[in-house]
């Protein structure tokens, strides 16, 4: 199985591109949902009780073995969850792509998306450092070609900022991972291996200083933090006004991941050093994605900067150096690709109104502008809500996923850092502030006259209902994601990464309507 | 009185495609060039065979002086399929018109192959005498080449090549006397021998003699500042010529430096640090100044300025180390460029080939070689999961691990700026949106299985990377005991 839901959607991610035809969409569809039950019976084998070589969730074998290079695969729980997340998404990407791009675009775009999950997929499960490198540069390539190939106008030069943000951060990250390899004195570039070694005698805190920035340089690109979050804005804007790419970009947001997974465990010290730099750089980012949020006039540009606002908390969460910090900023990680996704999936459902309604005349990136049109929700009462419901829980009302992931995150801040926990709280109320107006200017004050604004249609639906679903079930009943993520979190502990006051709580539930007792997986 | 020591099996390789050199002169005379050229093409699949055959033997002969080891077996075989890739294409240009038929005569092929052995000799070579007269035998014949087409670029290149070419054999060979002066030996292993013996003497008439030979090859591999040459010869040859120089020349010529450097004058202070200056330096003029070229041939040569940077940061890695990885990041560029040069050969209406403006809507006309270009260039970035990311990787990794960090860090930096220009060529033929139709589509089925297999190999060696690793790894450490 654990080679079934990265081959999937790599085969047929080729099969579509080198096909034609309409033919193409059902075939898209079938392998996403197809690596997605792949993912999801991986996940479920354990509560299941189904065992045997067929539910292994970990895979190794030789790559280039003469300098260590191994290809190890392996998901945890935290890896499973956002593969989850990744293969979920990836469903209502090739189907909303379906209805939305043109026919002779779509085996290109469909390919594209399949191979970026494929990409995303083997990120979130290697184990090796240079496969993770190679992943990870290596799923550049279909989502610059999404946005070049697809995107509006000025496309080629947020294609080329994007590619030179994402590899030069690479690189850097390279750098560190090359160093924290021949520092450590480890044989093999395998995490196992090199933490290892690390346990048996840590790196020398300057050492560990300079790895530790050259992989938060590389994973603050893709967090994005502040000041390398440029290359965001535009990449969002340009991309196809479906919004289909901007979902796939949104799944791309890996550096919090990278974080957690590689940077805190590989240089704890430097980390617990770097601490309250970092929380600064993240609680302004959150406020700063918040306050330019609410001074945009573009829906796409208007959720990309939400998007920074998010994953300035998701940095909060992560360099509290707590762990419900920590498992607060995964959750919302992994949740908030479920609400923008939608939401950009939402705004490209709008656009082709909008766009209909313009005789073409007006350049197509136009139509997004906010308030241009009003009171839509007199015209398109469901479409409203719904919209209203995902914008709910990217602001984090209580009920919706969201929520679960900031409760925790300022849990966790405020014992790092209580006045940092307090700039983040006022981040959302920003939020709220950004998203209501944008809504209320969008769907609400007088309608205007002679405009005819449908109603959703029955795909529309299906697209829209059940990521409010989801979002509802996980903001009620946290239990089974938080569960996949907790033995990971709590594993950090063994590397140092958390300080000696904060070790305890680790027993402690995260929020207080987790059952304590549910271990179902320490590590590996 | 001892018969010489001669191992004619050691000499295969060479040996063969000096004599089908031979024969495609005489022959040029009874049959057609067509004919020739695809008995080049024999003839060099014969050599590649031959060296699979004595393969990891490690054979020496000539009293040492010629040494068929695994490195110089590697770099055989990827001149050779340099040199057949260099041959299809031109079975197409010399039936096209727009390349004025020159490239396609027989003494072209015979020259070509004349080229192709001296690059052999010199990657055989342990000894400086042999070293140099194999890179006289390639670079006259490439002097010749140059200059093979009627038209005034052409001339003016051959001659500035010539000239300038001269001048660097000329202080390379006083950099061979004055080392032979300081040691007493022309084999490397005497020399090595000679260093490090206790007492030596002529530590300072060595290092001068050092420097020379550094100078030398860095005329030949074009690191700046002795790169100047580089943009006028390379816009200037013929199409064909091109390709050739830009791999198999300069495969050839890392192949000398590092067997001269790593076996013969290991750590010599003399000449480590000038090299780490050129290096640094080449790095940074070859990247930036290919950030504003417009035609895509001059392009590739300021880009191949920059690639050689690169791959001569392997000089100052520990040999067990290098040494593969420049092999191997050989292998990858003798594919890389060889394709996009084949791609340009496709697209030409004349030797300059197109601007890179003029690629727009190539994607649409052209998928499948749009697609092949965009596999090259992201893989001259460096960009995996293609083998241009395996062998910067396993450069830099040599290097670092002999403790240069500035350089690598240096050489991370520019690779991010060559994305940039690498991406360009991609980017107008995909995500332009308008389509010139003036763009010419050659006919030839060679040139594109060059690009076949280029992409092909490309993909494979970046997928597999152990696949060709793993025969260059285990061999090498055998080369230097």
């Amino acid at each position: 199985v654990i080679h079934l839901m990265l081959l999937i959607p790599l085969l047929a991610g080729f099969a579509v591109l080198l096909s034609k035809g309409k033919g193409v969409w059902g075939l898209g569809l079938a392998a996403s949902v197809a690596s997605f039950a792949a993912t999801l019976l991986l996940a479920l084998s354990q509560p299941l009780g189904l065992a045997g070589e067929f539910f292994n969730r970990s895979f190794k074998t030789e790559w280039l073995p003469a300098l260590g290079i191994n290809y190890a695969v392996h998901y945890d729980g935290v890896s499973l969850l956002f593969a989850l997340v990744v293969s979920f998404m990836t469903i209502f990407a090739v189907l909303y792509a379906g209805y939305r791009v043109e026919e002779q675009k779509l085996p290109g775009f469909i390919g594209l998306v399949l191979l970026m999950e494929a990409g995303l997929l083997g990120i979130f499960g290697s184990r090796n450092l240079i496969l993770f490198y190679v992943f990870f540069e290596a799923t550049l390539i279909p989502s610059l070609f999404l946005l070049g190939l697809y995107g509006n106008a000025n496309r080629s030069r947020a294609a080329v900022k994007f590619g030179i943000f994402t590899v030069l951060g690479g690189l850097m990250m390279l750098a560190a991972i090359i160093g924290v390899k021949a520092y450590s004195g480890a044989a093999t570039f395998d995490l196992a291996d090199i933490l290892g070694q690390l346990q048996k005698n840590p790196l020398p805190i300057g050492v560990q200083t300079w790895i530790f920035w050259g992989f938060m340089i590389g994973f603050a690109v893709k967090l994005p933090l502040f000041p390398l979050h440029v290359w965001l804005p535009e990449f969002h804007a340009q991309n196809h006004p479906s919004g289909v790419a901007d979902l796939m970009g949104t799944l791309y947001k890996v550096g919090g991941y990278g974080v957690f997974r590689f940077a805190l465990p590989l240089c704890p010290e430097a980390a617990q050093n770097a601490q309250g730099i970092l929380l600064l750089l993240s609680a302004f980012t959150a406020l700063y994605g918040a306050w330019v949020a609410f001074a945009q006039y573009d829906f796409k540009r208007l959720l990309a900067y939400a998007g920074i606002s998010h994953m300035g908390l998701v940095g909060l969460g992560l360099f509290s150096l707590h762990p419900v910090g920590i498992t607060g900023s995964l959750y919302l990680l992994a949740f908030q690709s479920i609400y923008t996704g939608g939401l950009f999936l939402a705004s490209g459902m709008i656009q082709q109104r909008l766009y209909a309604l313009e005789s073409g005349s007006n350049r197509l990136e136009y139509s997004l502008e906010i308030g241009r049109l009003r009171g839509l929700a007199a015209h398109a009462p469901a479409f409203a809500g719904l919209v209203l419901v995902l914008w709910f829980a990217a602001i984090g009302v209580p009920g919706f996923a969201g929520f679960i992931g900031e409760v925790s995150i300022f849990v966790g801040v405020y014992q790092a850092s209580p006045w940092m926990a307090f700039l983040g709280l006022l981040t959302t109320v920003a939020a709220a502030a950004f998203a209501l107006t944008a809504f209320q200017r969008t769907w609400y004050e007088t309608p205007a006259e002679g405009v005819e604004f449908a109603d959703l249609q029955g795909f529309e639906y299906q697209i829209l209902v059940p990521l409010v679903v989801v979002l509802t079930v996980f903001g009620v009943y946290s239990a089974p994601a938080l569960n996949m993520l907790k033995p990971s979190v709590a594993a950090l502990q063994n590397y140092g990464v958390y300080r000696q006051t904060t070790a305890q709580s680790v027993a402690t539930p995260v929020v207080s309507s987790i059952p304590a007792n549910t271990t179902s997986e320490v590590g590996r | 009185m001892t018969p010489p020591d001669v191992n004619f099996l050691a000499l295969l390789p060479t040996a063969i495609t000096l004599v089908v050199a031979a024969l495609v002169t005489i022959l040029g005379f009874h049959t057609t060039n067509r004919a020739l050229g695809i008995l080049g093409i024999v003839g060099l699949l014969a050599a590649i065979a031959s060296s699979v055959l004595i393969w990891g033997q490690d054979l020496t002969t000539f009293a040492n002086a010629y040494r068929a080891d695994t490195f110089a077996l590697g770099i055989t075989i990827i001149v050779a399929v340099a040199g057949i890739f260099t041959l299809l294409v031109s079975l197409d240009q010399a039936e096209h018109p727009a390349f004025r038929g020159a490239v396609g005569s027989h003494e072209f092929y015979a020259l070509l192959l004349y080229a192709l052995s001296g690059t052999m000799l010199l990657a055989h070579a342990n000894d400086l005498i042999v070293a140099l007269i194999g890179f006289e035998v390639m670079s006259l014949a490439v002097y010749v080449l140059s200059a093979f087409q009627d038209r005034s670029e052409s001339e003016e290149a051959g001659m500035k090549y010539f000239l300038l070419g001269s001048l660097a054999s000329a202080v390379m060979i006083y950099g061979m006397a004055l080392a032979f002066g300081a040691t007493g030996s022309f084999n490397l292993d005497g020399i090595r021998t000679a260093i490090t013996a206790p007492g030596f003497q002529n530590t300072m008439l060595l290092g001068i003699g050092a420097l020379f030979i550094l100078i030398g090859f860095g005329f030949k591999v074009s690191w700046v500042p002795f790169h100047q040459w580089t943009p006028d010869v390379y816009s200037g040859a013929p199409l064909v010529v091109t390709q050739f120089m830009g791999v198999a020349i300069k495969t050839a010529a890392f192949a000398g430096l590092l067997r001269i450097f790593g076996a013969g004058l290991p750590n010599l202070e003399a000449w480590v640090l000038p090299a780490q200056v050129l290096i640094a330096v080449t790095m940074l003029v070859g990247n930036l100044t290919a950030l504003r070229q417009g035609n895509l041939k001059r392009l590739l040569a300021y880009s191949g300025v920059a690639q050689a940077a690169y791959i001569g940061l392997a000089v100052l890695a520990a040999p067990n180390l290098g040494w593969p990885a420049a092999l191997y990041y050989l292998a990858a560029y003798t594919l890389m460029n060889a394709g996009v040069f084949a791609i340009i050969s496709v697209l030409a209406k004349d030797d300059d080939g197109p601007d890179i403006d003029d690629l727009a809507g190539l994607a649409q006309r052209q998928p499948l070689l749009a697609a092949a270009l965009a596999v090259f260039m992201l893989s001259l970035a460096g960009v995996p999961p293609f083998a241009g990311f395996w062998g910067k990787y396993l450069v830099f990794n040599a290097v670092a691990q002999a403790g240069y960090w500035p350089l690598v860090v240096l050489g991370g930096l520019m690779s991010a700026v060559s994305l940039y220009y690498y991406l360009r060529p991609v980017v107008v033929a995909y995500f332009g949106t308008t389509v010139n139709p003036e763009l010419p589509v050659n006919p030839g089925g060679a040139t594109r299985l060059v690009v076949a297999l280029g992409a092909i190999g490309i993909v494979v060696m970046g997928l597999l990377p152990n696949l060709v690793f793993m025969w260059f790894q285990t061999a090498t450490g055998v080369a230097l005991r």
